[in-house]
């Protein structure tokens, strides 16, 4: 039968496997980013330590709560946990508390996250380009804040 | 079909304060869009976008989407069927035209007059265009990224179980619908294509927003 159009079933499941990361880490998914986190608290749900929460989405651990700029969101022990001395956001707590979107598997240490929507109103009410990271071909990065004093056409296209 | 006509809109406009991203929605990876990248001879930004960010970040549904970011970061237009110029695809004695004629000169008369050229949107309107977007369909991006981990780590099932939840969270993707029938012996142009394409017809519903070109 001859080849459809646009079909490329070899490159499905072309990877061999290999672990999504050491034994103990974490891995999640968030605005194109795939962060490892390998100092994790115990238990059930995504226990990262405030220096490793700032590292994903740029919120601050201060007395009055988790911060972004002006925003500030009081956490309770449902999302700070203290594990022998040692302060923990669980990641997974914060997200409901945010109403941010996520799919987890937990098997595999993984947590695939959307978009915070707070940060996501700046977008939907100001038309403030969001943040995103791709990597070019070159290998690249490119933030939202690397087009800054540039105007910028984005666009999408398939070889499909 | 457009890769090689934004480079030569790329090469047209020539400032160093332009810059132009092309994300190739391709969980197919390099081996599939390196090529075409190559053969335009591009220049500008290539990314091969395999987990659709862009798409994610801007609530696109379909390809070819775009927006434009000014130098404040606002975006000032954003998400319509934004083909670079009209293609005529022949075969046998058959042929069909796509694409629209409009969408280039409108991007030229931006980047020549910034926020006096009449192409410009308000943030209003701009926040008017923008997708909103479901909790289900914020999961779905969610699950198609976790399935794109999963199948470059080798893991067939997980990959299968997170696209297929991918589709079932958000069914009006074109981009999920139609990336899942390019990595399978159908392709993206076959019966389940066509027949999801009659059904939008049939409908009245929007395979891409048109272009509102002359607004403002």
């Amino acid at each position: 039968m001859a080849r459809n159009m646009m079909a490329y079933p070899e490159l499905r499941h072309p990877f061999e496997p290999t672990p999504l990361h050491p034994e103990g880490a974490r891995t999640v998914l968030y605005q194109g980013r795939t962060i490892q986190f390998d100092n994790v608290g115990s238990g059930v749900g995504l226990l990262v330590s405030p220096a490793d929460l700032t590292r994903l989405n740029g919120f601050e651990l201060k007395p009055q709560g988790a911060c972004l700029g002006e925003l500030c969101i009081p956490l309770s022990d449902t999302v700070l946990k203290q594990q022998a001395g040692v302060t923990w956001i669980d990641l997974e707590a914060f997200a409901t508390l945010l109403e941010q979107p996520f799919v987890a598997d937990r098997e595999a240490g993984v947590w695939s996250f959307g978009e915070i929507p707070q940060k996501r109103a700046r977008t939907l009410v100001d038309a403030q380009a969001p943040e995103f990271e791709v990597t070019d071909r070159a290998g690249k990065v490119f933030r939202l804040a690397d087009l800054k004093g540039k105007k910028a056409l984005i666009v999408t296209w398939s070889s499909w | 079909m457009d890769v090689p006509v934004w480079q030569r809109i790329y090469e047209q406009i020539d400032d160093p304060n332009f810059v132009l991203i092309s994300a190739a929605q391709d969980t197919g990876g390099e081996a599939v869009a390196g090529p075409i990248f190559d053969a335009a001879g591009a220049t500008y930004v290539q990314v091969v976008d395999e987990d659709h960010v862009i798409s994610q970040a801007f609530h696109f549904v379909n390809v070819p989407s775009a927006a434009w970011i000014d130098e404040n970061g606002s975006i000032v237009r954003v998400d319509e069927g934004t083909y670079a110029k009209t293609h005529v695809i022949s075969a046998g004695d058959q042929s069909f035209t796509f694409g629209t004629d409009e969408y280039a000169p409108a991007v030229l008369d931006w980047i020549a007059n910034g926020a006096h050229s009449r192409y410009v949107q308000s943030a209003e309107t701009v926040a008017g265009n923008l997708r909103p977007l479901s909790a289900d369909e914020q999961r779905a991006d969610a699950a198609f990224r976790l399935a794109n981990l999963f199948r470059a780590h080798g893991q067939a099932g997980k990959a299968e179980h997170y696209w297929d939840m991918a589709q079932a969270l958000n069914p009006e993707s074109i981009n999920y619908f139609r990336q899942n029938l390019t990595l399978s012996e159908e392709g993206s142009a076959g019966e389940s294509f066509r027949a999801r394409r009659e059904a939008y017809l049939r409908e009245g519903k929007d395979y891409y927003r048109p272009l509102d070109i002359g607004a403002r």
